[in-house]
């Protein structure tokens, strides 16, 4: 892809001054092939795909960034507006393009794209209409990058990522979705703010379905390696089913709420889906929960489905599912979580043929 | 300010595990006021306002983030949409209010409250919306942190700058606007894009007005410390003034491009301040062209009028102005610009009173 030149006036039939700025030296020979740059392409510059570009940009993960989108008014627009803050970042090559050859040799393909979620529209009714999107999108990605990992974040995410693994032809390690990241977070800064400690100190998952049939993994949070649930029997704290309900039930109401307040959602899910970025392509391999595939785990038959549980992620996408201890109640709901998104799957099956 | 809990059901009502999870040492006194923390307020929560406070939050440069705005839905749903980012980033307080009691003690007080300019809109059109709306906002906020510093973003920057001086009362020092630095990040972009060399290693000050009359100070642009204009001309590159003038007016209007293309700008603005808050709060004594009083300086001698120099910015605000060597030419043009803005000024003078 030939350089464009970003201004009219400085350049052949301009002012040029590039040709004898610097020298270079004798007998240098080109970069190799070997000498790979990190290209992340963004599909999608709405309010989610511009957030988690710039704070992609912002935390320095990649050499180039592309965004690829379908308003190539919009998308020049948000191109610029990056690049002129070239004077207080370092520097990471940004392109904008309607065209997937753009897109070749990505390390990590983030597809945003798709409708918005309206008010009080369940992620489901989504579904449809997305499909079509991702009919045009994923194929596409997957010719011009063969070797990227996929990252799913539009809504409904788990479906989707199915769909994306579909089209793409991809093995499972390499189709992640954004999945209960986020919802996680959520959870973790509830618990932090009531205790007045730093979430980073409050392990505690949401797995399954990024919707409302998500799973609270109660059984499982721990707060400096302390588990909450015997600390509350060990302290005779009571506990009513119902409240842990009614937090697992904040945490899914919270995005709801903010789309309501402000619109959109977008710089929570920017940070969710940065730090996913960070752990695949530095690999880190640290533990998240995303939306990937899980065939006969926990229980849950019927066929392979997308849906989140604690995973670790590196350079090759997901190294493996955490073999996290569900109790006997948690393992029903997951399989309700499976069954309903089986049940969508099923839906768009003969769509993606 | 007493803690708002974030969730309905951790807390005293409901699931209570705050009391007994953390056991204070014996004997601990409460924090000394002598340990302050960095505090940022943002006025204005639009495009403008969060890219800024977002940027902020990435590069973790306060310890307490206060969102302030008259639209109480919108300021939830956005300190929310931080909130729910906890467990990816540093541990920051973050509040958001409608009442300026909140942003009490507060280092940096930026403003980004006021009309958008609508496209095709000169900035100078926007002004008496502002000067009336900054009426409402600059002495409470000088009333609750009489000690902080105030840098003013919303346009036209240099009149709302010079207004925040007269309605805050503080020194000159303490009162600043973003002004040129961000003119001055696009120009060093398309400078360092034509070489291909790293915009850091580019230095070039666009000065004066931050709108149609700014200054580009050619004589003064260097790379890699080799002064552009004379390595013009030892290499005996050609090249017509009209040129030079036509890439200074691609900078001025780069800014209408991205407002036209995708409606507003938000990132390179939010990136700009980020880089001034740094400067600021962490005493870094760098040199940015930004809005302050230049009574007195470089032959400017009409009054009382805020405009672009290239400045040193420390803990105290403003250190000095750089005494930077201008060409007859562009001393001309900055007097110029510093007599357009003070007319303007004077019809505002009524509302100043």
């Amino acid at each position: 892809m030939h350089r464009i030149p970003s201004s009219s006036y400085l350049g052949p039939g301009g002012l040029d001054f590039s040709k004898s700025f610097f020298t270079p030296i004798n007998g240098s020979d080109s970069p190799s092939r070997s000498k790979h740059n990190t290209k992340i392409t963004v599909v999608g510059v709405g309010n989610v795909g511009m957030a988690i570009s710039q704070i992609i940009l912002t935390q320095d993960l990649t050499d180039e960034l592309i965004l690829l989108g379908v308003n190539p008014d919009k998308l020049r627009g948000e191109m610029l507006d990056l690049q002129h803050a070239s004077a207080f970042l370092p520097r990471t090559k940004i392109r904008a393009s309607v065209d997937y050859d753009a897109t070749a040799d990505s390390d990590l393909c983030i597809i945003t794209a798709g409708a918005r979620l309206k008010s009080d529209e369940s992620r489901l009714d989504l579904l449809h209409r997305n499909v079509a999107v991702y009919k045009k999108i994923v194929p596409q990605l997957a010719a011009y990058s063969p070797e990227a990992i996929l990252l799913v974040v539009s809504n409904p995410v788990d479906v989707l990522s199915y769909v994306a693994w579909k089209l793409s032809g991809f093995p499972v390690n390499r189709v992640i979705g954004a999945g209960t990241n986020l919802d996680s977070s959520r959870f973790r800064f509830l618990i932090a703010d009531h205790l007045e400690v730093n979430a980073h100190d409050v392990q505690a998952y949401i797995v399954g379905e990024h919707g409302d049939s998500s799973v609270a993994l109660w059984s499982s949070i721990s707060v400096a390696g302390v588990p909450i649930l015997r600390f509350l029997h060990q302290n005779q704290i009571a506990c009513e089913k119902k409240t842990l309900e009614n937090i697992h039930k904040e945490v899914v109401q919270s995005a709801y709420e903010v789309r309501r307040l402000k619109g959109c959602t977008s710089w929570a899910i920017g940070y969710s889906v940065a730090s996913l970025a960070r752990t695949l392509l530095r690999d880190q391999r640290q533990i998240h929960p995303v939306s990937i595939l899980v065939d006969g785990l926990y229980g849950i038959e019927g066929g392979q489905v997308f849906l989140s549980l604690p995973a670790m992620l590196g350079r090759n996408g997901v190294l493996g599912i955490t073999n996290v201890s569900l109790s006997d109640e948690e393992t029903q709901q997951l399989r309700n979580s499976a069954k309903t998104l089986l049940e969508a799957q099923a839906q768009v099956k003969n769509f993606i043929n | 300010m007493h803690k708002t809990p974030s969730s309905s059901y951790l807390g005293p009502g409901g699931l209570d595990l705050s009391k007994s999870f953390f056991t204070p040492i014996a004997g601990v006194e409460p924090p000394s006021p002598t340990k302050r923390r960095t505090k940022i307020t943002v006025v204005g929560v639009g495009n403008v306002g969060m890219a800024i406070a977002q940027t902020i939050l990435t590069q973790d440069l306060a310890d307490e983030l206060v969102l302030v705005d008259a639209n109480s839905e919108k300021l939830r749903g956005e300190m929310l949409d931080l909130q729910h980012a906890a467990a990816f980033l540093p541990r920051t307080k973050i509040h958001a209010a409608v009442d300026y009691d909140a942003t009490a003690h507060s280092d940096l007080c930026i403003i980004t409250a006021g009309a958008r300019q609508k496209p095709g809109e000169s900035r100078l059109d926007l002004l008496q919306r502002n000067v009336s709306i900054f009426k409402k906002i600059v002495p409470p906020l000088a009333a609750y942190s009489p000690e902080t510093i105030i840098l003013v973003v919303s346009n036209p920057v240099d009149v709302l700058t010079y207004a925040a001086w007269r309605f805050s009362r503080f020194p000159a020092n303490r009162v600043i606007g973003s002004g040129t630095n961000l003119d001055s990040s696009r120009f060093r972009f398309l400078i360092a894009d034509h070489l291909d060399v790293n915009a850091q290693d580019v230095q070039a000050y666009i000065v004066g007005e931050h709108g149609d009359s700014s200054v580009a100070l050619w004589s003064s642009i260097s790379v890699g410390g080799v002064p552009i204009l004379s390595f013009l001309q030892r290499q005996q590159i050609t090249y017509e003034k009209k040129t030079l003038e036509n890439i200074h007016r691609e900078v001025v209007e780069s800014a209408y491009e991205v407002i036209r293309l995708k409606g507003y700008t938000s990132w390179a603005i939010g990136y700009s301040v980020a880089s001034l808050a740094r400067s600021l709060l962490r005493d870094q004594r760098r040199i940015h062209p930004v809005s302050v009083l230049v009574n007195g300086v470089q032959g400017i001698d009409c009054g009382n009028v805020f405009l672009s120099l290239p400045a040193m910015l420390g803990r105290g605000g403003v250190m000095g102005i750089t005494n930077v060597h201008l060409s007859e030419e562009e001393a001309e043009k900055l007097k110029k610009s510093a007599k357009t803005l003070l007319e303007v000024q004077e019809k505002l003078d009524y509302l100043l009173g």
